[in-house]
């Protein structure tokens, strides 16, 4: 089969039915009958980056006074219900949004839409809840911590990023978590908690015509509110390379590299996901789906060059698609006994090779099968599918990741090279080095 | 013209999406291939279950097994690592081969045009591995260093250090699944290369293919790879492990790692059930009310909702070819650990004196039973059930009958379930993290 084929055989299950509420709301559902289950999803265009210093943390925050009970909801019932119905349920904060979900039985979609539209209306924020979740939060935080990395993500990311609110991470800083107050909160709540500015998406095994009178039945009598307000920091040029040195009690040392990755809509974005596949293997689009304990693949270009070269015991990185310009950040484990330098070295020749096009037509193709299997896999169960619809969608528009297939096939050797060697240039570079406190001193920052 | 129908109070009744198909035979050298189609999907999962977990580390070899899961692709026959890497990452295969105490599995998932290549190569990573010298060396050291990051991990070193306290020396659930630093650098190729002898059959193995296949088809592209899979000696009965014995009285254990901002406790008490207990499913629902329920149950309520101290406290639940204990687990700041470990004692106190109320039980049942479906929404998930079904002796139709099981619960038999799980002169406390001394904690 060939690619172009494969792509559209892959998208085509996904294609949702648009609807635009009177309000606003944006709704995308799919039917999906191989299994007994729906999925919904409310995501909200609030994330981190809708933050400033003094109240970072607060969006996640709500997120978890969002499942303490609305003015019809009390607080036990807000999950009992969906465990009733033999469905999982959660949320998650990010950079650009947050979002809730339950997978149900199929015979519970209309308790889920309730649910979801008191949630976006009548959450209480009750005082003695805000102030028994500051410390749960706190303690989130605090179990983060636990792994040394934590100390090394924030400190690159806030290193390769001087302006844009990407720069804090989603937790927040632990003085701002011990500050906030209710009203924070629930003003922050009111503030971006308006249907337009929020998309509902449904998947798996219900009647499109039911499912769309039932949305209209909860959904669509709340108000439209304010447009919440854009960010509009850009983050300037970087000139000239930037290092940080964190000392943590570690069981190794680690070394990350970060540049700036393009924003999800930009003509680089698929680029770079060829170059996540040569560089890592298997890239994938979803933070949702997880990667079941696979890591690089053996055959990708840092395994080999860190891995099986004895320099490191790991490699990682993480591309995600995001709504305005974030980072791509490889991370490597030092193995035992060698200088990180050494890995920094080797690793940096990896992506030199991209911008001097050392690599051959096979790769390309490996790269483009690795995208579209990982595609097939990360969107083909109704909760999966509606995380990827509704991401992209809150994001920028769910066109975008139905588009990426033939995006992705569309790269060309030429296209590598030239993102190669525009992104990864050394004066718009991170180097980010953990090294376990006691042990000797930094020699790579 | 006809009127407008008026809108209806309920989705009107339909037909219900129809039972996934689903097969299961024997091959000739024992293997037990089972298949599932879901035709919605363009992926399949194959999932091989060996008997061959950590439980079967040689003794002073903790590790072993799963050093050699992770060489398993790192040559086999006369291929070496590049070309297995390359007949499974060209064409976006992804593999993977994870050891827990019980088996060892490898999975696969690709797109299903793949499937009748990808299996003859499975069947030589199993059959055939060549373990290089210098790949064992190169994992060898690999390990080392992931040995000295779990140190630094509270959640896992209150894991390993209740394990370890719970389970005696010789027992197989003793030693962590990584193994030690001193046992792993012990490790040589010849023990891997006896360990797989011993161990990789086609006899008490499982096969299970998940997603987008035609089930006789694909049991018969199974069969083509897998039936000349030579059968190694006769298989015997399931492996059947001991039960920990209980502590005559409490024990506390503190696991002190400096710069932690947060504690990690592991209450545990042995012996808990085993997977074929007939008790099973009385317990499910016992821990279900007590650790998982909302944000942990009974434990989430206390420690998180009412306390606001962890971001986690909830029971996990655990049982295979032997008894794991019941667990109570909960991360929290290190100056609070004192007032959670009270708070995690009373509640189980309180259910041991009390019992569950019977709505809370009702809840649970319906819970377990209704999340069935849920269950097997992708390939992978559904691969991964009906392998531990057949695995562990349930039968592929378990989840069928789950619902029927779990229905037949009664309040009286979750009572006898607690009885047996919560004891409270034996609790085995394990605290990672701060300094404290175990006095304090008694």
């Amino acid at each position: 089969m060939t690619d172009a084929r494969l792509a559209r055989r892959l998208t085509a299950p996904a294609r949702p039915r648009v609807l635009r509420l009177g309000n606003g709301l944006t709704v995308l559902l799919r039917e999906m009958r191989q299994t007994p289950v729906v999925s919904v999803w409310c995501w909200y265009r609030v994330g981190s980056r809708d933050e400033r210093p003094g109240i970072t943390g607060i969006a996640h925050w709500v997120e978890h006074m969002n499942f303490k009970g609305t003015r019809r909801i009390p607080k036990e019932q807000v999950v009992r219900q969906v465990e009733l119905a033999g469905g999982t349920w959660n949320g998650y904060t990010y950079l650009d949004v947050t979002t809730y979900l339950e997978t149900v039985r199929s015979d519970a979609l209309e308790g889920m839409l309730r649910l979801e539209a008191s949630r976006m209306t009548e959450c209480l924020h009750a005082p003695a809840e805000v102030e028994r979740e500051r410390t749960v939060v706190i303690s989130e935080m605090q179990g983060s911590e636990n792994d040394p990395r934590t100390y090394l993500d924030r400190e690159v990311a806030g290193t390769a990023l001087q302006a844009h609110p990407y720069r804090w991470s989603t937790i927040g800083y632990l003085s701002d978590l011990r500050a906030i107050t209710r009203d924070d909160l629930y003003a922050f709540y009111r503030r971006y908690y308006v249907p337009n500015n929020a998309v509902l998406v449904v998947t798996g095994d219900f009647r499109t015509a039911a499912a769309i009178r039932l949305i209209r039945r909860h959904f669509g009598r709340i108000p439209r509110g304010a447009d919440p307000p854009p960010v509009r920091t850009v983050e300037p040029p970087q000139c000239g390379e930037r290092r940080v040195l964190v000392r943590r009690p570690a069981g190794a040392s680690y070394l990350q590299v970060a540049h700036h990755a393009p924003a999800a809509h930009e003509d680089d974005y698929p680029v770079m996901l060829v170059i996540d596949a040569l560089l890592l293997g298997n890239p994938s689009t979803s933070l949702w789906a997880g990667r079941h304990g696979e890591g690089p693949t053996k055959s990708s270009w840092l395994h080999r060059a860190l891995v099986q070269g004895d320099l490191a015991s790991d490699v990682s990185g993480v591309l995600v698609p995001t709504r305005h310009p974030y980072l791509y950040v490889l991370q490597a484990t030092v193995r035992d006994g060698i200088d990180a330098a050494r890995v920094e070295t080797a690793l940096l020749a990896e992506l030199d090779r991209l911008g001097r096009g050392d690599f051959g037509e096979r790769d390309l193709q490996r790269a483009r099968n690795q995208f579209l299997a990982r595609y097939a896999l990360e969107s083909e169960s109704p909760t999966e599918l509606a995380h990827q619809l509704g991401f992209f969608e809150t994001i920028d528009t769910h066109r975008l990741f139905l588009d990426l297939p033939r995006r992705v096939c569309a790269v060309g050797a030429a296209d590598v090279r030239r993102v190669a060697r525009a992104r990864f240039d050394p004066d718009r570079r991170t180097v980010g080095l953990l090294r376990p406190s006691g042990a000797g001193d930094g020699s790579a920052a | 013209m006809t009127p407008a129908p008026r809108t209806p109070r309920r989705t009107p009744p339909r037909r219900r999406p129809a039972p996934a198909p689903l097969q299961r035979v024997r091959l000739d050298n024992g293997l037990v291939v089972v298949a599932r189609g879901n035709r919605a999907t363009r992926s399949v999962t194959v999932r091989l279950l060996l008997e061959a977990g950590a439980a079967f580390d040689p003794p002073g070899r903790a590790g072993a097994a799963s050093l050699l899961a992770n060489l398993l692709d790192r040559g086999a026959a006369d291929l070496d690592a590049q070309a297995i890497a390359d007949g499974f990452d060209f064409f976006g295969i992804s593999y993977r081969a994870r050891v827990v105490h019980d088996s060892l599995d490898l999975q696969i998932r690709l797109l299903a045009e793949h499937l009748p290549q990808a299996l003859p190569r499975l069947r030589l990573l199993v059959e055939a591995p060549t373990f290089p010298e210098e790949d064992v060396r190169r994992e060898r050291g690999q390990r080392l260093t992931a040995l000295a990051e779990r140190d630094q991990d509270t959640y896992a070193v209150a894991d390993e250090a209740l394990a370890a306290t719970v389970f005696p020396a010789d027992h197989p659930y003793h030693h962590p699944v990584d193994g030690t630093r001193a046992s792993v650098a012990a490790i040589t190729r010849d023990d891997l290369v006896a360990l797989h002898r011993r161990r990789f059959h086609p006899a008490g193995s499982v096969l299970v293919v998940a997603g987008d296949l035609d089930p006789a088809r694909a049991i018969d592209t199974v069969a083509q790879a897998f039936a000349s899979w030579s059968p190694g000696p006769a298989g015997g009965e399931r492996a059947r492990f001991p039960d920990a014995p209980r502590p005559c009285r409490p024990v506390v254990r503190v696991r002190p790692i400096p710069g932690k901002t947060q504690a990690d406790i592991a209450l545990g008490i042995p012996p808990g059930l085993r997977r074929l207990d007939p008790d099973l499913q009385p317990a499910l629902v016992f821990n279900t009310v007590v650790g998982d329920l909302g944000l942990g149950g009974r434990l989430g309520a206390a420690i998180r909702e009412k306390a606001g101290l962890a971001y986690y406290a909830y029971a996990p639940f655990a049982s295979g070819l032997g008894a794991w204990p019941f667990m109570a687990r909960a991360g929290v700041a290190t100056d609070k650990v004192l007032r959670a470990v009270r708070l995690m004692r009373r509640t189980l106190r309180e259910v041991m004196r009390s019992g569950l109320k019977t709505a809370e039980i009702r809840d649970a049942k319906r819970y377990l039973a209704a999340s069935i479906p849920h269950r097997f929404e992708t390939n992978h998930g559904a691969a991964a059930q009906l392998a531990d079904c057949e695995f562990y002796g349930l039968g592929i139709d378990y989840p069928e009958r789950a619902p029927g099981l779990i229905a037949a619960v009664t309040p009286s038999r979750v009572a006898a379930a607690a009885e047996r799980l919560l004891d409270e002169s034996c609790q085995v406390l394990v605290v990672a993290g701060p300094s404290l001394s175990p006095e304090e904690l008694s």
